[in-house]
């Protein structure tokens, strides 16, 4: 039995090998974001020991429910001085940081910054017992000095001595000279890219406008407590909202923070692996499919000598089991390669991660060999069912393969099908806020509805192909009217081939049409309800910056009206919400919210709700809001004017006068403003630029410019998910270039007899070609169908913020011009194979 | 009868001390040993031999799909030796015609097309009176729009005659055409065979096995170990199996 297993496979070794590829390669991701997982997160976890070496505890404010800004909560400093006193206590060290504040501008005057990890500034007090960082070179800053992380010290090429200019949230430019070059941790790259900007404490309370205040105290004690009694002890001095923990509470915390990103950056890899692992599935089916027919004599003759049904069926699994192991084996390696591929291009990125090896776990492994094994046998489930059902008598006959009723298939794929496109309706309209659960929902809902179209494509892919074929068939002749009869002829196998292109081709789609409403969107916006003549904003990841900025724009004297808007967190009726602070005085000459009833400027104590959110929560005009702040402070506020515009400004804002007295820092996002009538604008830009130059991160852009940057950024989100689902299309490829040489294979006997009667050797290439051509452009047709229909579904689903259906009509034709080289490329080898058989030996051919 | 005469002496295809050697060394076997034969235009030649004895062989070589070891074969005045393999395929498209045993039509295609095949795969419309001709002889008018999984053995083999016949080739090659096919329907083919001969004037060289069959023909060759060991003119179906009885001695 096995035998003859083993003799199988290694006869039909060429035709198994494209499909090992195809699995390999989702094993492969499978295993690549397993790899890059665990690789990340053991090399920072041992990054957070390193870090907290030498600390015994830590002391810091209780977190509370609402946070604005990413900063840790702060308390006063005066708790230094009680913790150091606590008795076993040696150090104690008080410090402060902010995130993305505090900048260094190299000689140009430009912002000195990673493209994506952050920028943090923190005071630090020396290489002590309780230190962070380490001094590579120099000394600790005191006073007007700063000490920089050596990755950026190299980048802007920074030496001690240097005096750098800062950009600080005063908006006031300071000079520092560069004391010392400091690394996060004891190693190398331990920062992860992130760059360091390091000052005594008084200096960064001073610069981050947090006079008096802290966030935390590093603590190490002698050896006369135990850890619980230290833990208890500095407890007892501590005041209300501050606590104390142990180091490896901190670590375990860290650890667990970076767990929560590595596990997004793996979680993403695993959903595109999965992806490719589905399409997979349906080409191992088909060469599966395609091997049991071509077969069918051999299995028959097995079961007229006494093999039972079971035992045939047996053997075709046995054979999908060897396949599996083979391709997982592959598959385990290739995941090595690509989790080094991946931490090279985010290193490109910005990202340096630390080295290390790369940690190939025996739980990768196991999962590589489960799913590996069992995506090839499910697939292959079909085909030995199929060939267990073979009738001795076939072996004597060669008779074509019983079609499934035409009703039995129409229902199977309807059944398959409805459940399918329910669940992609329940994860899209659903208005779950259960993140996993809609996740969950739209994955199986969309394999489902692409398994139950695949099912039902086989009913059209005869008429399909053939009307795609009648041009081929007008230009080309006999050679034209061959490749159309044969891709018509097994509608099965032209819809399973053409299934792996049209999920590719689907979700590439769907993709499409999202990002362009996203930039209709946009553009729809920046035309219709931005007035402003220029726009200020963080380019790189939108990140806030210092409100004071709009003041001095105000004081601009061709500057008209200025308005910033801001965004913080706050409880809405008891629930957690993102609030908008908006300059409602000024802010209707700059932006136009669309608004529907009320006024638009608004008093202390009044609040404006979009539409769709007044609906919802049963709010009309002149109703009251109570809110609370993360100060602590609950205020009511009357509902002044319903507004349209979800995408600009949010589900409801405030005054930003209201917004920024609640707030540790008073920051904004985003800042637009008009000129005074009769400016020179050349002139007039020029002055706002002075002000915005003491905030190097910012940018200013008019209104064209602000179109281009939005356009890029869409642009750039684009080609990412193109370049990762570009992958479905080379499986779905192999996947052509399997069943085409299979089909060859096949027809073998009948390219003799062609060949025989006079068709050239290029007339038959022609033929394949245009033949799997057919079949691909029926695939991507199908896929582009798909898309726009998932592509209008997540739009209309997402429709209070891309309220614009953009379809990429010029996208789409490339895509089926995609398809149909994707077509050409995959005909080439089996043409070619085709056109080289030596005639009588194909026409003498027994299969 | 002088014209009679030149009709008789014109040859549609020779071979001149055609030999074909298969394999090498201990393994070398040769299925043709110089074997110079010629085949008359308008006539129907069988070739007939025991298993082994190279009838095959020879029928490929003299129709270009097999290469000779050495020697010559000759379409009209062509040497085949010197065509590449395009001029080959235009040279078996335009100027011969095929019929297997099995296995002769394109499953995809109509009994119509598949008989204007050649011509289609040449882009050239044919001689339609002519193909008219030939498919009403064939008698299949009905079953013209039919796949061929819709014929049976015997319409199957009626069309594949006629698609051998429809580019009006200069000479056609059966390979055991009957070879799959009852008696009686064997018996309808074959009468159809001899009146394209006869009455349209084609040249047929057809191998087989079976005496019966062999006694259409206007001449037997016999071959036997890779030579022509007899020559029988107007063939009897007792005649013929005479003949291979004593063939081995």
């Amino acid at each position: 039995m096995l035998k003859l297993v083993l003799r199988g496979i290694s006869a039909n070794k060429g035709r198994l090998l494209l499909t090992l590829v195809s699995i390999t390669l989702g094993v492969g991701a499978v295993s690549g974001s397993f790899v890059l997982a665990d690789s990340l997160r053991a090399v920072f976890s041992d990054i957070s020991v390193q870090a907290f070496a030498g600390v015994d505890a830590q002391v810091r404010a209780i977190e509370p429910e609402l946070q604005s800004s990413q900063d840790l909560p702060r308390f006063d400093d005066s708790v230094i001085d009680a913790v150091a006193s606590v008795p076993g206590v040696e150090v104690a060290e008080g410090g402060v940081f902010a995130f993305e504040q505090v900048y260094t501008t190299d000689s140009d005057g430009q912002v000195v910054r990673p493209l994506g990890p952050p920028v943090f500034a923190s005071s630090w007090g020396g290489p002590t017992a309780v230190s962070s960082f380490t001094l590579v070179d120099g000394e600790a800053p005191i006073g007007q000095q700063i000490a920089i992380d050596e990755v950026q010290a190299k980048k802007a090429a920074f030496n001690v001595g240097d005096v750098v200019t800062l950009t600080v949230p005063s908006g006031i430019p300071e000079d520092f000279t560069v004391s010392g070059i400091i690394r996060f941790g004891s190693e190398p790259g331990g920062s992860g890219g992130a760059y360091f900007n390091l000052f005594d404490l008084p200096t960064t309370q001073r610069i981050l406008n947090l006079e008096g205040q802290i966030d935390s105290i590093v603590v190490a004690a002698d050896d006369s407590m135990t850890s619980d009694e230290l833990l208890t002890a500095i407890g007892d001095v501590l005041p209300d909202g501050v606590e104390v923990v142990s180091s490896d509470t901190v670590i375990g915390e860290q650890q667990d923070q970076f767990g929560q990103i590595v596990d997004i950056i793996g979680n993403v890899l695993l959903g595109f692996a999965i992806v490719i692992l589905f399409v997979s599935t349906f080409i191992i089916y088909n060469t599966f499919a395609i091997l049991v027919s071509q077969r069918t004599q051999q299995i028959g003759l097995l079961r007229a000598i006494g093999a039972s049904a079971s035992q045939v069926r047996l053997m075709v699994l046995l054979e999908s089991v060897v396949v599996g192991l083979i391709a997982s084996i592959a598959g385990l390696f290739a995941g090595l390669g690509v989790a080094a591929l991946l931490k090279w291009v985010f290193s490109l990125g910005g990202n340096q991660f630390p080295d290390g090896p790369l940690e190939l776990r025996v739980r990768t492994i196991i999962v590589v060999f489960v799913v590996g094994m069992f995506v090839t046998v499910v697939s292959a489930l079909i085909p030995a069912f199929k060939a267990s059902r073979i009738t001795p008598l076939e072996a004597l006959q060669n008779t074509a393969q019983q079609q499934r009723s035409l009703r039995a298939r129409i229902i199977t794929g309807l059944v398959v099908l409805v459940p399918g496109l329910a669940l992609l309706a329940i994860g899209l309209f659903g208005g779950s806020d259960n993140t996993s659960g809609v996740l969950t929902a739209l994955g199986l809902g969309s394999a489902l509805t692409f398994i139950g179209v695949a099912m039902l494509s086989a009913l059209f892919a005869s008429p399909v192909a053939s009307a795609l074929g009648a041009p081929v068939e007008a230009v080309k002749g006999v050679t034209g009217r061959l490749a159309r009869d044969n891709a018509a002829r097994n509608p099965q196998r032209t819809a399973a081939t053409a299934t792996a292109l049209m999920i590719g081709l689907a979700l590439i789609t769907g993709v499409s049409v999202l990002v362009q409403s996203l930039r209709d969107t946009f553009n729809d916006i920046i035309d219709n309800s931005l007035s402003a003549d220029l726009f200020i904003f963080e380019e790189a990841q939108g990140l806030p910056f210092s409100a004071v900025l709009v003041d001095q724009l105000g004081a601009v004297s061709d500057v008209d009206l200025v308005a910033g808007f801001s965004v913080i967190e706050a409880k809405v009726d008891g629930e957690v919400e993102s609030v908008g602070g908006f300059d409602t005085a000024t802010g209707t000459g700059v932006v136009d919210v669309g608004i529907l009833e009320g006024t638009p400027e608004l008093a202390s104590d009044e609040i404006a709700l979009n539409d769709d959110k007044a609906n919802d929560a049963g709010y009309a005009l002149g109703d009251s809001v109570t809110i609370e702040f993360e100060d602590g402070a609950v205020d009511t506020f009357t509902v002044a004017s319903i507004y349209d515009d979800a995408t600009l400004a949010g589900s409801m804002y405030l005054d930003r006068s209201v917004t920024s007295e609640h707030v540790a820092t008073d920051n904004v996002a985003f800042v637009g403003l008009t000129y005074v009538d009769g400016a020179d604008p050349a002139q007039a830009r020029a002055a706002v630029e002075e002000v915005t130059a003491a905030f190097s991160q910012v940018t200013v852009q008019d209104n064209a410019e602000f179109k281009a940057s939005q356009k890029a950024q869409i642009d750039q989100l684009q080609f990412l998910l193109f370049g990762l689902l570009g992958l479905c299309l080379v499986v779905a490829f192999f996947g052509i270039i399997n069943t085409m040489a299979l089909s060859v294979l096949e027809r073998t006997r009948e390219i003799g007899l062609l060949r025989a009667v006079g068709t050239t050797r290029s007339q038959l290439r022609s033929s394949i070609r245009w033949e799997a051509v057919i079949v691909s452009v029926f695939g991507a047709l199908l896929g582009v169908v798909m898309g726009l229909l998932l592509g209008w579904a997540a739009v209309s689903a997402v429709g209070d913020f891309i309220p614009n259906l953009g379809i990429p009509w010029p996208l789409l034709i490339i895509f089926l011009v995609i398809g149909a080289v994707i077509g050409v490329l995959a005909a080439y080898f089996p043409a070619r194979r085709a056109a080289k058989l030596n005639v009588l030996d194909a026409i003498s051919s027994t299969s | 009868m002088t014209n009679t005469e030149q009709v008789a002496t014109a040859v549609a295809a020779h071979a001149i001390a055609a030999s074909k050697v298969y394999g090498m060394g201990d393994t070398e076997v040769h299925a043709l040993r110089e074997v110079t034969v010629s085949f008359d235009t308008a006539k129907f030649t069988a070739i007939m031999g025991p298993s082994g004895s190279g009838k095959s062989t020879l029928m490929q070589c003299m129709a270009g799909l097999d290469r000779l070891t050495s020697g010559q074969t000759f379409i009209g005045d062509v040497e085949l030796s010197t065509l590449n393999d395009k001029q080959l395929t235009l040279l078996r498209r335009e100027k011969l015609g095929f019929i297997f045993q099995a296995f002769n039509l394109i499953p995809t295609l109509t009994a119509k097309e598949n008989i204007t095949l050649p011509l289609d795969l040449a882009g050239s419309k044919g001689d339609q009176a002519w193909i008219d001709n030939v498919i009403e002889t064939v008698g299949l008018g009905d079953r013209m729009k039919h796949r061929p999984n819709e014929l049976s053995g015997g319409q199957q083999q009626r069309v594949a005659v006629a698609r051998a016949l429809a580019s009006q080739p200069e000479i056609i090659f059966g390979d055991e055409p009957t070879g799959n096919l009852d008696s009686r329907t064997s018996g309808e083919i074959l009468d159809f065979m001899r009146r394209a001969v006869t009455d349209l004037g084609q040249t047929i060289v057809m191998v087989t096995h079976d005496p019966i069959t062999a006694a259409y023909a206007d001449s037997v060759l016999f071959l036997a170990d890779g030579l022509i060991v007899d020559r029988m003119e107007n063939p009897t179906a007792d005649s013929v199996f005479d003949k291979l009885k004593h063939l081995g001695d």
